[in-house]
């Protein structure tokens, strides 16, 4: 995946909860790398603690959880995701 | 996931370019939907070098990417993860030149040739569309099924199976979806009941024998559920025996609905002709009422949603949208045809 440098402007922090077997989480992992947003995944079938903490943070019973900045995004919710990013 | 070529010196077309700024360029085909009609009908045109975008939507890989194990599809003995189908059919489309974005489109207008597509970034045009958008699942439309869902309610097993480790679940639905998904649920919840309206299942054998046999699977004949109940969390299901009427609660930690899928079809309501229940009417040559846009896979059929037959469908309408294409440039625009 091709990263232009030069388009990157500050970003908040994105961090994508997952698991291996989501397919909405597959895709927003992609669409993130395609527009060049970093990010942190967090696999939480591997991780209890991270598990909790996703589900205390967004009431979620479910993934992706996407947390941008201290925003929660539920689902691959591109419309959602790209006003937090500030993407066109 | 790599796929080794079956055919070597096959070289994958450049991509179009698609800077910012540019002229948006007019593609030959323009494929709304990236499941196994959209992406069979990729592989077809863009082995017949026309210029190809698909337009993806919200779930690339369409519904397989939503299954556990895909055990029907031809070429698999052993059965392959939905997920990993859905990346080979992607990986396929690709390598034939294929230009796959991860957009969603918004509004189309068929009313004008090149046919016009928007979506959340852009504007595309298309002398031909081939709509292949699917189908999603219905909701149960009952009241705690907003509040709950993502939180006790969901349409994705393999999505937020994992979330119900050890905890008590309930499968409403008795089809394929319902029966296959229930069973991958039983890997995680201690225990699976299956709740459905009529006294028999309607998944296919194979499907009802494993379930049957299942110790943690449980079944709820002649009833539906009314009500989801709880406060922060899903406690239970109220439901209805449609047969005596009685309403009782069945104690649950979560529920996964898999009671039939309904047509993206929203964007073409006024510019094709749909069906009652919202199917695209297509022909069997999968033609639209507007020549030039095609329709294949759940979108256009209410009766099998098989990946084989979204295949096929999508195969279909990639070669009639090349004959379209063939015999608008020799009727039209013999001067413009591309070299």
């Amino acid at each position: 995946m091709a990263r232009d440098r030069k388009e990157r402007k500050k970003q908040p922090r994105v961090i994508i909860f997952t698991t291996p077997t989501c397919s909405f989480c597959r895709a927003a992992k992609t669409y993130l790398r395609q527009r060049g947003i970093r990010f942190r995944e967090v696999d939480v079938s591997r991780d209890q603690a991270a598990l909790r903490d996703m589900v205390r943070r967004s009431g979620q019973q479910g993934v992706p959880v996407i947390q941008i900045g201290n925003k929660i995004v539920v689902g691959f919710d591109r419309p959602k995701i790209d006003r937090l990013l500030g993407l066109g | 996931m790599e796929i080794k070529p079956l055919i070597t010196g096959f070289e994958p077309q450049e991509k179009p370019a698609g800077e910012e700024g540019e002229k948006p360029a007019v593609y030959d085909v323009i494929i709304l939907g990236a499941g196994p009609a959209g992406l069979t009908a990729a592989i077809y045109t863009g082995r017949a070098r026309l210029k190809t975008l698909v337009i993806a939507g919200s779930l690339p890989g369409g519904e397989p990417s939503n299954t556990d194990l895909v055990e029907n599809y031809p070429g698999f003995p052993e059965g392959i993860a939905g997920m990993d189908l859905a990346q080979r059919f992607q990986s396929q489309a690709e390598r034939f030149g294929a230009e796959i974005v991860l957009d969603e489109a918004t509004a189309v207008d068929f009313s004008q040739e090149p046919f016009t597509i928007h979506t959340y970034s852009t504007v595309y045009k298309g002398r031909t569309v081939i709509i292949a958008t699917g189908a999603e699942p219905r909701r149960l439309g009952v009241p705690g099924e907003d509040k709950f869902f993502g939180r006790g309610v969901s349409a994705c097993a393999t999505c937020d199976g994992f979330f119900y480790k050890d905890k008590r679940v309930v499968v409403v639905g008795g089809g394929d979806s319902a029966i296959a998904e229930g069973l991958f649920l039983t890997k995680f919840a201690s225990e699976v009941v299956v709740i459905h309206r009529r006294d028999q299942l309607r998944a296919t054998q194979i499907l009802q024998e494993r379930a049957f046999a299942n110790p943690k699977m449980r079944f709820v004949w002649d009833s539906v559920v009314e009500e989801i109940l709880g406060d922060e969390m899903v406690t239970g299901v109220r439901v209805r025996n449609v047969k005596t009427g009685e309403t009782s609660v069945i104690e649950t930690d979560g529920v996964f609905v898999y009671i039939g899928m309904v047509p993206k079809t929203k964007l073409f309501v006024g510019q094709l002709k749909l069906d009652e229940q919202g199917y695209i009417v297509a022909d069997r040559h999968q033609r639209t009422n507007v020549p030039g846009v095609f329709a294949a896979g759940d979108v256009q059929d209410p009766n099998y949603r098989q990946i084989v037959i979204a295949a096929g469908t999508g195969a279909v309408a990639a070669m009639e949208a090349e004959r379209f294409l063939s015999e608008y440039w020799q009727t039209h625009h013999a001067e413009a045809k591309p070299s």
